[in-house]
């Protein structure tokens, strides 16, 4: 059986890898994909832990962050194509109106 | 049924009355709720209909409660009546009850930890007796307003102030504790305000309004920190009495202690037990000698601690009661409405220091030093006002000079311990006084409002009614035999002369010679007035040529009050026999059962020795001389010498003192200079320093500037982007995740 701190390991470098990503990127979709990439480190950390224990709390978290994702990602390219529609561009830097 | 049996029945027996005492102060809150809401609305008929009968049916109330308090029952015997009793002490042993008294307790007002407020009502034959010159004398007074404000645009306000007054002073009467007593007293103090300042477009009237409020305020200061101060003494007296000190106050430890948890520890009948415990004692028991023990009047004697508050209740009855230093306020309320100055200002408010220390009687008599100090107060304020009367032109001025002395002289009746002559005047003094305010306003009424009595004179075939009134209550108060005011001066004078304060035998006799001196005064200054207005030619410099008599509504009352100030002298007849078989005055007799613990402190404790005899004849011709002497020397120089030398300037001397006199012994410069001047001083400091300096600029500008300058600071960090943003967040959750991980290495 492979220890648990494989899977931690690599939970915390998917995290890292896609906080890089929201953190860099340009583009507003590559950016929503990071932020997904990040929700399933958090996942795998949950079905980790869960599978340590052997109860089936973590799975119940996972499965939350899997709903809670599906809406996220919905409205999210929705206010995505959006922005595109009114704007013509998808480029985080573009969008300063937090400014205001 | 014979006519002593006729009053010892009451038409509503006390336990069916009891639960309703609240109406009587109900009744007129409700007027004034009306009045002052709806008066508009109502219009003037309706507001003076709603308002005279709410005191009204106040006022059969409180008939109904007074005759209540004498209720018996038939009991064994040929034809023997057992006397009821309706009011439970409980603070006594089992089965006390006061008598002559009925109580209702509606509960819990307020309590907090041990502190605890019902709000009780009582009545026995002082606060009884008082309802019924409230309520009458008010509803008189009610009803002669209806004619004299019938041009006045506020009626409907006027009559809602003088019901909430009549409200609050009921609540004054029946409170069973200091607290609610206290509640009456902020009550009448702000009616008062109100009604003096009633005509507020005047600016001189609204600052006579304002400065007996703040005179008024300095007052109830004291009154409270003395309640505080009761407070205290009763737990210390519950830390340290012993069995022989309850079994003196006829009671014992456990009764106090669950009475005070059923009661509070500020109602009179529990302090007066404390008093009969506290009474001196050669034994090892709880006297005023004794150290207190514990709390924050630690290393203090109960004597010393209750002469101090009793010292800070006389201050505080001196700022209501209009005696020195405070009564400064009172010859300035004259701004208000004549009948107001009748209502409040002569019968019944500014009394409530006399009924004050008449309540307290029991504790005042603990302390010689506060008697004497109330009686030379009462002496020194009677004379000094008396002597600024004799100079004032203002005919409201005179009279409310005029109060101020008579006040005075119950003040040295309650000083001296001979409380039921004290309680007398003050009813007499209501009769007489409040006739001759409105005798006063009637002749305003008819002379355009004219109130320098130079500018009146000759107005006896003009006014008859007022003129024949005025005559009664001037004899009243003169001391002329046979009217009340006559007998209720002497019975005071006299118990002054022959009471005595243990350790101050002189008080006795200064007070004594004062009040004779007072006596001519007082004859001197109110028949010059009497001269001045009503007799010889009518002034030429007359507003109107010709005055007009007053309605009836305002006659009514005058002639009513004018046969009450006569008649009201049987009270002081020695028809009765006391207890030893003495003959004893009427009223001393029917307040014998609110002044027996005082009697039992007094002999008791031989705090002060209380005479009990009558007058003799001779005593009464002496008196009536007195009065004779001044009134005289008045007719003398106001018919006869002035008048003859009408045109020739005064002697200088005479032209000095009377200009001393006028300008009031420049008492309120002095005031001014010592007073008001430092306080205004200290006020500018604080305003300039506090106020605009650490307040406005340092505290309220100086947050808005540091926010300001906080906030262009932070603006260069606000550049919208999200991404920025992301990474500050990500930075923190860095910081936080670097710092617990170092808490779990550690």
């Amino acid at each position: 059986m492979v220890p648990i701190t494989y899977y931690l390991l690599l939970a915390a470098a998917l995290f890292c890898m896609g906080m890089f990503g929201v953190l860099v990127r340009r583009n507003a979709l590559v950016v929503f994909m990071c932020v997904e990439l990040m929700l399933n480190a958090a996942n795998l950390t949950f079905l980790a832990f869960a599978r340590m224990r052997g109860d089936s709390i973590g799975h119940v978290s996972a499965f939350f962050v899997i709903a809670v994702a599906a809406a996220e990602a919905a409205i999210g390219l929705a206010i995505v194509i959006a922005v595109f529609r009114s704007r013509g561009s998808v480029l985080v830097e573009d969008i300063r109106t937090m400014k205001h | 049924m014979n006519l002593a049996e006729f009053f010892q029945v009451a038409p509503v027996a006390p336990d069916l009355l009891a639960p309703s005492l609240g109406l009587i102060i109900a009744l007129p809150l409700l007027g004034a709720f009306i009045c002052g809401v709806f008066g508009r609305m109502l219009g003037r008929a309706n507001v003076h209909l709603i308002a005279c009968s709410a005191v009204a049916g106040a006022f059969v109330l409180s008939v109904l409660a007074f005759w209540a308090t004498s209720h018996t029952a038939p009991g064994a015997g040929d034809g023997a009546r057992r006397l009821l009793a309706f009011y439970r002490n409980p603070f006594g042993i089992e089965a006390d009850f006061v008598r002559y008294a009925l109580a209702y307790d509606y509960g819990t007002w307020f309590a907090v930890g041990d502190f605890r407020v019902n709000f009780g009502l009582a009545v026995d034959h002082l606060s009884g007796i008082l309802l019924l010159v409230i309520t009458g004398v008010g509803f008189l007074i009610h009803l002669y307003s209806t004619s004299y404000m019938e041009h006045d645009d506020g009626y409907w306000r006027y009559f809602a102030y003088l019901n909430l007054f009549v409200a609050a002073m009921l609540t004054l009467v029946l409170a069973d504790n200091l607290v609610l007593l206290f509640v009456g007293w902020e009550g009448v103090g702000m009616a008062s305000y109100l009604l003096i300042g009633f005509w507020y477009t005047d600016p001189a009237k609204a600052w006579a309004g304002r400065k007996a409020f703040v005179t008024n305020r300095i007052g109830d200061f004291a009154f409270l920190i003395a309640t505080f101060l009761m407070v205290l003494l009763v737990s210390a007296f519950t830390r340290q009495a012993n069995a022989g000190d309850y079994a003196m106050a006829g009671s014992n430890s456990q009764r106090y202690q669950a009475a005070l948890q059923e009661k509070g520890p500020l109602t009179f009948k529990g302090l007066e037990k404390m008093a009969e415990g506290l009474m001196d004692s050669n034994s090892d028991k709880v006297d005023l000698t004794t150290p207190i023990e514990a709390g924050p009047l630690e290393g203090y004697t109960f004597g010393g601690v209750m002469t101090a508050a009793l010292l800070l209740f006389l201050l505080g009855a001196a700022g209501k009661s209009a005696q020195l230093p405070l009564y400064v306020w009172l010859p300035d309320a004259m701004a208000g409405p004549t009948p107001v100055s009748a209502l409040i200002h002569a019968a019944t408010m500014v009394t409530a220091g006399v009924y004050l220390f008449s309540r307290m009687a029991a504790l005042l008599v603990l302390s010689p030093t506060a008697m004497a100090t109330v009686a030379i107060i009462g002496a020194l304020t009677s004379l000094l006002a008396a002597l600024i009367a004799f100079a004032q032109d203002d005919i409201k001025k005179v009279l409310a000079y005029s109060t101020v002395s008579q006040l005075g002289i119950m003040f040295m009746g309650v000083g001296m311990g001979i409380f039921w002559a004290a309680v007398l005047h003050l009813v007499t003094h209501a009769f007489f006084k409040a006739c001759l305010f409105l005798g006063a306003g009637s002749v305003m009424h008819g002379n355009g409002d004219e109130t320098d009595i130079k500018k009146l004179g000759g107005l006896r075939h003009e006014m008859k009614w007022t003129w024949g009134t005025f005559l009664v209550a001037t004899l009243a108060i003169t001391g002329i035999i046979p009217l009340s005011g006559f007998f209720s001066k002497d019975a005071i004078l006299h118990g002054v002369h022959h009471n005595h304060l243990e350790g101050l035998h002189w008080v006795s006799s200064a007070v004594y010679y004062l009040g004779l001196v007072i006596a001519a005064s007082t004859a001197f200054y109110m028949t010059r007035l009497y001269l001045l207005t009503f007799e010889g030619p009518r002034s030429k410099e007359a507003r109107v040529a010709h005055a007009h008599e007053s309605a009836w509504q305002m006659t009514l009352p005058l002639v009513v009050l004018a046969v009450l100030s006569v008649v009201a002298a049987v009270y002081a007849f020695p028809l009765m026999r006391s207890s030893s078989g003495q003959p004893q005055a009427v009223f001393e007799n029917f307040l014998s059962p609110v002044f027996s613990a005082m009697n039992r402190i007094a002999n008791g404790a031989k705090t002060v020795e209380l005479d009990t005899s009558v007058p003799h004849l001779a005593d009464y011709v002496f008196a009536w001389l007195v009065a004779l002497s001044g009134g005289g020397a008045a007719a003398f120089l106001y018919l006869r010498f002035f008048p003859a030398r009408a045109g020739q300037p005064a002697p200088a001397f005479a032209r000095a003192v009377r200009r001393t006199a006028q300008n009031k012994f420049y008492v309120d410069e002095l005031y001014e200079f010592i007073v008001i001047r430092p306080v205004k001083f200290m006020s500018f400091i604080l305003f300039r320093v506090v106020d605009a300096l650490l307040i406005d600029t340092v505290a309220v500008r100086g947050t808005a500037w540091v926010t300001a300058r906080v906030g262009s600071a932070l603006r260069y960090v606000q550049t919208g982007d999200a991404q920025a943003y992301a990474a500050v967040m990500a930075l923190a959750l860095l910081g936080g995740v670097a710092y617990a991980l170092i808490q779990v290495m550690q």
